[in-house]
Formats: C-alpha cells, structure tokens, sequence
C-alpha cells in the first residue's frame, strides 16, 4: 500500500487545531488576534527599520547578531512553552502507524504555519536587504531565507523532541514557571546592552559578529553580505554550514522521535531514583531557634528553593533588585542611593504570605490558635526573608557605592535601605492579614481570577504606604544634607533608619497578628481559589 | 493517656462534638440548613451522604476552617470559636480538596506540623518514624510530598493529623482514589486508635466501607440530616445501609436499567 501523503493531513489538522482553539472563547480569539496584530506590527516595523538600515557601517554586524538572538530564542522557547502546539506534540501520535522520515516532513511543514514563523520570515527577508548589495547577494539571499527560517524552526522542534520527557514531568512544568523570571530579567539585561550601545557606538558590535556570522542561522545571512562583498567562497561555506545543520537537527529530531514513539511515556515511568539524599536535618535547621519560630524559617526557606513560583517571585527580586542600582552605577550614571531599590523589591516578598502557602494554609490555621501563635508565625516569615535580605540588600549598597566610589554616602543609603525594607516588611504582613489572594499554581498567572483588583490594592497600596512610612527618614536625610556642616551627622542616619525599619517591622507584625488570627477562616477560604 | 480518659468520658455517654443550628450558605446556595447532632466520644462514626449533601462544609465548620453563618460547635466540650486554643490542640482533621505543604517530603511535613503544634522535637521525629513505618511510606519518606500518589497522600496526611495524638479525627473522604493496599492500612490505624478509645468522624459516600467500618452512623442528604444513630438501628429492618440510605434520601425503587432492554443479550 502506498502510504499517502501525511503532510497535507498534518498542515490541515494544526489549521483546524488553531481554529478550533480560538472557537473556544471570545477572550481567547481576542488575545490571539491582539498578539497575532501586534507581532505582525512589530514584524512590519522590524521590516521597514532593517530596510532603512542599508547602507549603514555596521549594519551587517547587527543583523547577523538579531538573526542570532532570533535562532537563540526559537531554540529556547519550547523549554519555557511545553505543549504550545498540539499538533507537533508527538507523543499524540504515537498509535498512527507513521514512519518517521515522512512525519518529521509533515510536522516541519505544519510548524511553518502561525505567527511565528511569518514573524521570523518578515525579519529574515528585512535583513537580507540590509545586507544584500548586488546580483550575487540577493541570488544567495533568496537560498538564505528559507534556510534559515527552516533552521529555526527546526531547532525548536529539536530541542522539543529532545526534553519531551523532561516538559511532561514536574521537573519540567516547575521550569516552565520560571520562565516568566528569563524574560523579566532578559529584558533589564536587553535594555542595558541597547542603553550601552547608544553611547558607545555600533562599533562595539564588530567582535562578536565576526564569530556569529560563521553561525547557524546567521551564517545565511552573513551568506547575502559575503557574497555581496564577491566573497564567494566564503558565502558559499556560510549557506553550506547552515545548510549542514539543518540536516544534522533533522536527524536528531527524527531520532528522538523515534525513540519517543517507541519507548513509555517518561510520566508513567516510576521513578526509581528516590534514594535521595538524607534531608532530615540539615546544617541551617540546627542554627535556627528553637519552638514555631525556627520551624515555619526552615519551611520558608525551604520553599524558596522547592517552590517553582516562590522561587521565581524571589529570583526576580534579586536579579533586578541587583541589576538597577548596579548597573546603572557600572555605567556612571546611578546613585548610591538606587541601591534602596534591592531592598525595596526584596521587602515584596513579604506580601500576600498566606496566599504564597495555597490552600496548604490551612495546616497553619489549625496550629493557629490565638493573636500570639499568629504573631509568632508572621515574625517568623519575616525572620526568614531578613536572613536573605538584609545581607543581600547590604551587598548591594557596598557594590553600588564601590562602582560609584561614593564611599561617604554609604551609611545613609544603607539606613535608608534598612527603613524601605522595615516598612515593606510592615505593610506586607498587614496586608497578608488583610488582602489575602490565590497565587494559581499551574500556568504563568500569579493572581487567581476575580482577585486581580485585590492584588493590586494590596501591593500598590502596601508600597505606597511604605513610602509614607519611610517619609521620616527621607526627610532627615534630605534635612541632613542640606545642613550647613555638610557630612557631620550624615552617618546617623545609619543606626537611625535601622532603628526606625525595625521598629515599624515590630509595629507591622503586633497590628497583623491579632487581624490574622480573627480571620483565619477568611484568610483560608482566599487563598484557596484556584 | 487521652485514651484512658476518653473511654471514661465514652461510656458517661458525653458528647465528642455538639452541633446546634449549623447553617451556611454560599451565594443563593443553601449547604447546610441547619443541623443539630451530638456524636458520642470514643466511637467510629461515619458520615454519610451522596456527593453534594454538605459533608465537607459540615466537616469544615466543625474543625473551624470554615465559619458558619449561625449555629454553634463544641468540640470535647469547648466551643470551637470561641475557644480555639482548647480545640485545636485536640483535635487532627484530614481535609478533602486542600492541599499539603507539598514542597516538603514526607518526613519533614511531619516534623514541620508536630514542631508547629509546639511538639518537642525528639519526640516528633520518633513519632514520625513510627508513623510512616506502619503506614508503610517509608520508603518514600524523602521523596517531596508533590510527587506522591493519591494514596500516599492520604496516607501522610492521616499521619500528620495523628501526630499529636489527637482526642477526635475528623476525615474528610479518607479513601477517596486510595488503592486496596493502603485503605486496608489506614484502616488498621484507624481502628487500632479508636480501640484506645478516641473518636475518629469521617465522611464518605462509600455505604459499604462505612457499614463495615463504623458503629455510628450519621445521614445527610441535601444539607440536613436524615437520621443518627447506632449502625443498627439507622439500618433498621433493611437489608444493608446502602437500602436504608436509599429509603432515606428516598431514591429507592429507581430501578435504573429498565428502559435499556436492548444492553446485552443476544440479538444486536
């Protein structure tokens, strides 16, 4: 029996797939169109900038990194988007008797379809005519483009078939969680770089290209440039690599595929590694106190390290909490006191304690039985997040002021730190008390629906009142350094702010206790939605 | 200890729980319309009722995880309200449909509840290896709670909630997706702790299980209770709980299947 074509059957049922999906539900039509509108936008604009950019001195050395950047994140993106595409998830596949040669045809066809791949497209074609100067250059950019649009996609799909059994296990999922944290933090790390070109120039770029141009797929398009340069050999070799490593992430993918096919789903598999290490007590749980107290720190501490959300909240907050002040030190342009910045998104992850804890609270609430055991309970969390805190937000201040070499300002960027971090503090285990909401554990939302506008009183409110809490403080600074002797009593602030940070803790902690132990009930019944 | 004590109280006849006009609603929902039960210490009581009947919200209301809109509780006899600290230091609950500190392995759930009840810590770990050993998740006892089965689940949780030795166990659907293996375990458990005299309340739509397992029985349908009782007298003259539930509820005599003459048979 001939087997009949499967690519056009695979191509249909994504089309079908994708219409269905938007079928589902307005809001769903709505966010794809809105996304699919202002990625094609984006594409457009990318387009019409990488157009203009012909001629340009280092305009090659530019496309051939974004062409890079563009291979980078296709080659991430199924790690932090498992089952994005039903259609390319193989192991829905597994009862059809299909050979691989033919599926893996069908299913790089069918991943052509969607925005991605048009976006890409766009971006591709843009910048072979940045760099494209002559015959030679666009015949070798009319190979280029679909090569390298191929190498993308096929890269994802690769680097999918490969982590299958990593994306369908908690492990995976856990990953997916953080992902959010990849972009957050790739954005501040993106928004640097373009900051730092802007005042250096494009030349700075040269180096790096030089490598990335010999790269798949950017290697195509340093094809276009080569050739347009009479290059020829060289264009020859660039298209031949990219050429070369398409066919090589073919046949891993067809191999994994295979095995994939053949072999058990890796989520049925028992796990047989469970002689884990012996964690029962560990060196930290020996140094902390005694009684509730060093109970619910290891337990928090814990989470922070196992809890794929937690974990991403406080990853995000350190990463950032760092990058602002220092790098806007590294280039000359910050103050000692952004440092404050560190503590400032540190002291965020006091807030909505209990919604952090999901409907497991209720093992808290039973041990919760008067404003004492809830006052214990929320001193220490917050004893939890100080012994990250407050070294880190130290050490931030330190690096600021060395980068700055603005020693004197230390002490009062640090006290200023320790009153912002005691009044986040403060707020936040109010706030837990009283604006308590669901942090859904599946997913990338970190708000339960019909909650949002509870979250968003509860922090922006919580950080606003923070501000005023810290008012004293920043008037005395203020106070201080417009006073005629200068640096005088400018170090006071130092024990000052720690005092007063400490003391607002302590005031935070006495008004959120009683409040949590009357409403447990409340409290539980909001954290547990979703 | 409490053992002694409570089959004292048990055969005195005093009440483990006293409910009184227990309401709640949610929205235009009525759950529970008021209940009034007294179960008596020292015994296995199941409670009873189809899917819906309002046997997690009284559960819930009972153990203070959830407040009623009227109606008062005590437990052992302290008001449950107003009296949390007698409460909740005896009594363990097993809730249904609320999650575990899941990022924890089993072990050091049970040593974060007994340390967070105020336990001392050498006897918190001595329990818990005890504990896990018999409810046979020894072998499991470092991998991270999140990673366990259903049955194991359970399993933990009843241990954390006999960790401190509780004077009444409230279980909410103990056996619900739990394999044979591990009902028969937790059964022995129970069985053993209610033989020294304490008093285990669980819930569960499963006549069967609860005939074979518990002396007292309480039915709810439809947010009230039907009937309370001794096992024996709840059945009555019918055959088997499950008959005198349907009569209850009144659900008996809906013979479903009658219309489907064609299922089965020879001609197709």
């Amino acid at each position: 029996m001939s087997a009949p074509a499967i690519t056009p059957v695979v191509v249909r049922l994504k089309l079908s797939l994708l219409r269905n999906g938007l079928r589902q539900s307005g809001g769903r039509r709505a966010a794809y169109i809105a996304s699919a509108v202002i990625a094609l936008l984006f594409a457009a604009l990318q387009l019409v900038g990488l157009i203009a950019l012909r001629g340009f001195d280092h305009a090659e050395s530019l496309v051939v990194l974004l062409v890079a950047v563009l291979g980078l994140g296709w080659a991430v993106m199924p790690l932090f988007f498992p089952g994005g595409d039903e259609t390319l998830d193989p192991t829905r596949l597994v009862m059809l008797p299909l050979r691989p040669r033919p599926l893996v045809r069908a299913l790089l066809v069918a991943s052509l379809v969607g925005i991605g791949p048009l976006f890409t497209l766009c971006l591709l074609v843009g910048s072979v005519i940045a760099v494209a100067h002559g015959g030679a250059a666009f015949a070798a950019g009319v190979l280029a483009v679909p090569l390298a649009l191929l190498v993308c996609v096929a890269l994802a799909r690769a680097v999918a078939a490969a982590n299958v059994r990593l994306l369908t296990s908690r492990r995976g999922r856990d990953l997916a969680v953080l992902s959010g944290l990849v972009i957050a933090v790739g954005a501040q790390l993106v928004n640097f770089g373009a900051q730092r070109l802007g005042s250096s120039g494009l030349e700075q770029l040269g180096p790096a290209a030089d490598v990335v141009r010999w790269i798949p797929p950017a290697s195509a398009v340093g094809a276009v440039h080569s050739a347009g340069e009479g290059a020829y050999g060289a264009a020859v070799v660039q298209l031949l690599l990219s050429a070369a490593a398409l066919a090589g992430l073919l046949v891993l993918w067809a191999r994994s595929l295979t095995r994939l096919m053949t072999a058990p789903d890796g989520s049925t598999l028992q796990t047989s590694r469970a002689a884990a290490r012996d964690r029962t007590s560990t060196g930290l749980a020996r140094l902390l106190p005694p009684g509730r107290t060093g109970t619910v720190m290891e337990r928090s501490l814990r989470y922070v390290w196992r809890d794929p959300k937690t974990k991403a909240a406080w990853v995000t907050s350190l990463a950032i909490g760092l990058i602002v002040p220092v790098f806007n030190a590294w280039q000359g342009t910050g103050s000692v006191y952004l440092a404050c910045f560190a503590a400032g998104m540190l002291g965020m992850q006091m807030y909505n304690q209990f919604g952090q804890d999901t409907s497991a609270f209720w093992m808290v609430a039973m041990t919760v039985s008067s404003p004492r055991d809830a006052y214990v309970e929320l001193r220490a969390r917050a004893l939890a997040l100080l012994l990250i805190t407050l070294p880190y937000a130290t050490l931030v201040t330190v690096l600021t002021a060395a980068l700055l070499g603005d020693w004197p300002l230390l002490p009062e960027a640090l006290g200023l730190s320790f009153a912002l971090l005691g009044a986040m503090l403060a707020t936040g285990a109010w706030t837990s008390a009283r604006f308590p909401y669901s942090i859904p554990q599946e997913g990338y939302k970190n708000v339960a629906p019909g909650q949002v506008g509870l979250a968003w009183v509860s922090i922006v409110g919580g950080m606003v009142a923070a501000a005023v809490l810290c008012a004293p403080v920043i008037a005395l600074t203020v106070w201080l350094n417009a006073g005629a002797d200068g640096d005088a009593g400018r170090w006071l602030l130092l024990p000052v702010g720690t005092l007063y940070g400490a003391a607002l803790t302590l005031l935070g902690l006495r008004l959120a206790a009683p409040r949590t132990a009357r409403r447990l009930p409340e409290i539980l019944a909001a954290v547990s939605k979703g | 200890m409490v053992g002694a004590d409570t089959v004292g109280a048990g055969a005195a006849g005093t009440a483990a729980v006293r409910v009184r006009g227990l309401w709640k609603r949610f929205g235009q929902q009525v759950a529970v319309a008021g209940i009034d039960l007294e179960l008596p210490a020292g015994r296995f009581i199941g409670l009873v009722g189809p899917n819906g009947a309002g046997k997690t919200t009284t559960l819930s209301m009972v153990t203070g995880l959830l407040r009623p809109d009227q109606g008062t509780v005590e437990v052992v006899g302290h008001d449950v309200w107003r009296d949390p600290v007698e409460v909740k230091a005896r009594i363990g609950v097993l809730p249904e449909g609320l999650r575990l500190f899941e990022r924890l392995s089993g072990r050091e759930l049970l040593a974060y509840s007994g340390r967070l009840r105020g336990m001392p810590g050498a006897e918190v770990d001595k329990r818990a290896t005890q504990l896990l050993d018999v409810l046979d998740l020894a072998g499991a006892q470092h991998k991270l709670v999140v990673d366990y089965s259903t049955g194991m689940r359970k399993k933990i949780g009843l241990a954390a909630a006999l960790l401190h030795n509780p004077e009444v166990l409230f279980l909410d659907e103990p056996f619900e997706g739990v394999d044979p293996v591990s009902a028969q375990t937790i059964r022995g458990v129970l069985e053993r702790y209610t033989a020294s005299g304490a008093t285990v309340v669980f819930s569960s739509h499963v006549m069967e299980l609860v005939e074979s397992l518990c002396d007292w029985v309480a039915v709810m349908a439809a947010g009230r209770i039907r009937a309370h009782g001794p096992l024996a007298e709840v059945r009555g003259e019918a055959p088997s709980l499950q008959r005198a539930f349907l009569e209850l509820v009144g659900a008996d005599g809906r013979d479903a299947g009658l219309d489907l003459d064609w299922l089965g048979g020879g001609a197709r």
